[in-house]
């Protein structure tokens, strides 16, 4: 018998996952479907298209990730559950595996695919909606896009802090067995504050007048009524870049895999 | 079957609850494991099904270490934590998502042991009693046909006839590549269930031996005087005289009282040595 992988095991594993709990995982991923459409229709409503599209992108896909991620491995609230859980006759590979495709896959494509349909469709009301006898027709109907995935730097970044938080979020719901979701955001943010102050410490070391410093990114220096910043050299910003798209949620993801091998309860 | 080799095993390092434990344990029988509450039945269990970690030693079970959950040990070994997990889903819906893993599942047997222990619903497992989702979970659990059966409390939240019906199956389904365990601290339950006991207390293995072996070393009975020099293990004021449990010198046939056998081997475990070698 394969003990790390088996094809019709891990089908019979991931049925078994969706249908265990399907109000907690499609129900969650059918309400950050619609979040992200209130959030969409709300920010256009008060604002306008531009933020709404990023605003709706970032939380429906980081926010709504988190949330997701930290309810995947979420079967440790009870010493009862989390025993049948580790006890079931699958490796921990089939395991996470299930939970990397279900977060990773599932959620990301259908959330993309959702987020695409509900783009195309405020946008394409918008340009059916406008007058095609008024004079500045061809600018308004310009003004509004559909938004990019590539070539977009804040779709970008959201991709990047997907995947950072997400690998957080499994971890943390895989060390902490009750409200694992709000001691790992804790443990998270107290984290980030710590790199922040302390960064912000070492820029005061180095330089006068510092008027703030964002950790691997710039520091910005006061020179009496002007402000500059000082940035990274390119070379060092790319490492950093990778570091943060790549290592880091990769570390996260794998370190999710080591600890349900070593989980106890 | 199980063998465990100077095992120890503590929550934290500094505080081992178990220390150098060593332990055979053969296929074949029904074994009672009891202990007072925190005495570590759960946490010997949980070691054996591979959900805690040994800190020193090693366990092995059917020749495999259960700390590395591989699927091939899991379909060999089911274990029923003391606070039962149902998902919310139908008896059928259940039996279709979970049955798969084990290869040796019995459909016939499954809702048999359900008619037994009168677990007939159509709805949500998730809205049933406690008592009543205990039930469908060792029905469950006996249909795998596993070889190594661990029941952490499964009398708990049972009403009677539902006790008694439990130790019928129990005994119904026991064979001679089987084992099952059952840890419990009330010990009535196990009576005339069991064929072998482990009584542990405070992570000490107290005693560990067979209910023949308990009868021809020791003899339960109500005597008007304890005779002078014998090797009382334990002792109570009854109605009619005092019940004891002393050493068998002369050979008596008597009925095992689990409670008082139980209670003697925890207030005296010094003369428990003497009498039992521990395996």
């Amino acid at each position: 018998m394969n003990d790390i992988f088996n094809f019709k095991r891990f089908g019979l594993l991931f049925r078994k996952t969706i249908l265990e709990r399907p109000v907690q995982l499609m129900g969650i991923t059918g309400l950050i479907l619609t979040a992200t459409l209130v959030i969409y229709a709300l920010c256009l409503y008060f604002i306008s298209f531009q933020p709404a599209q990023n605003m709706a992108f970032i939380w429906g896909l980081v926010g709504g990730g988190c949330f997701l991620s930290s309810v995947v491995f979420g079967y440790f609230n009870t010493n009862a559950q989390g025993s049948a859980y580790l006890t079931l006759p699958a490796s921990a590979f089939e395991k996470w595996l299930c939970g990397i495709l279900f977060v990773g896959i599932f959620f990301l494509c259908t959330f993309l695919a959702f987020y695409k349909l509900i783009d195309m469709g405020f946008v394409t009301a918008y340009r059916n909606g406008l007058d095609k006898n008024n004079p500045a027709y061809k600018e308004l109907y310009n003004s509004v896009q559909y938004y990019p995935l590539d070539n977009n730097n804040i779709a970008k970044q959201s991709a990047m802090l997907f995947f950072n938080f997400t690998g957080a979020m499994m971890v943390g719901s895989l060390y902490f067995n009750r409200i694992a979701a709000i001691k790992t955001a804790l443990v998270y943010f107290a984290a980030l504050a710590i790199i922040y102050f302390l960064n912000l410490l070492l820029a005061y070391s180095f330089f006068q007048n510092v008027d703030g410093a964002f950790p691997f990114h710039n520091i910005f220096i006061r020179a009496g009524n002007d402000n500059g910043s000082i940035e990274l050299p390119s070379s060092f910003s790319n490492i950093t870049y990778y570091f943060f798209a790549f290592i880091i949620p990769g570390i996260l993801w794998i370190t999710t895999l080591i600890r349900l091998r070593e989980k106890e309860i | 079957m199980i063998e465990f080799n100077n095992l120890s095993f503590g929550y934290t390092r500094k505080k081992l609850l178990y220390k150098n434990l060593s332990l055979n344990i053969a296929a074949g029988s029904i074994y009672g494991l009891l202990g007072k509450n925190g005495a570590g039945k759960s946490t010997l269990l949980k070691n054996m099904v591979g959900t805690l970690f040994p800190v020193e030693g090693e366990i092995f079970v059917d020749g495999m270490v259960p700390g590395k959950r591989r699927p091939s040990f899991l379909q060999t070994i089911y274990y029923i934590a003391e606070d039962v997990y149902v998902p919310p889903l139908t008896i059928k819906r259940y039996k279709n998502l979970f049955a798969p893993f084990y290869p040796k599942f019995s459909e016939q047997s499954f809702y048999q042991y359900l008619d037994v222990l009168d677990v007939n619903v159509d709805g949500k497992l998730n809205k049933l009693s406690f008592g009543q989702q205990k039930k469908f979970v060792i029905a469950f659990a006996l249909a795998c046909n596993t070889k190594v059966l661990l029941m952490d409390e499964p009398t708990n939240g049972l009403d009677i006839p539902s006790k008694t019906q439990f130790r019928k199956l129990i005994a119904s389904v026991m064979y001679d590549d089987k084992i099952i365990f059952i840890s419990t601290h009330q010990v009535r339950d196990l009576e005339n269930m069991i064929d072998n006991i482990i009584i542990v207390d405070n992570g000490d293995l107290l005693l560990h031996s067979s209910i023949s072996n308990i009868a021809d070393k020791l003899c339960f009975k109500t005597v008007s005087e304890i005779p002078v020099g014998a090797k009382v293990l334990y002792e109570e004021k009854m109605l009619k005289g005092t019940a004891v449990v002393m050493e068998n010198i002369n050979g008596e046939d008597s009925k095992l009282n689990l409670e008082q056998l139980f209670n003697g081997v925890t207030e005296n475990p010094g003369i428990t040595k003497e009498l039992f070698s521990i395996n």
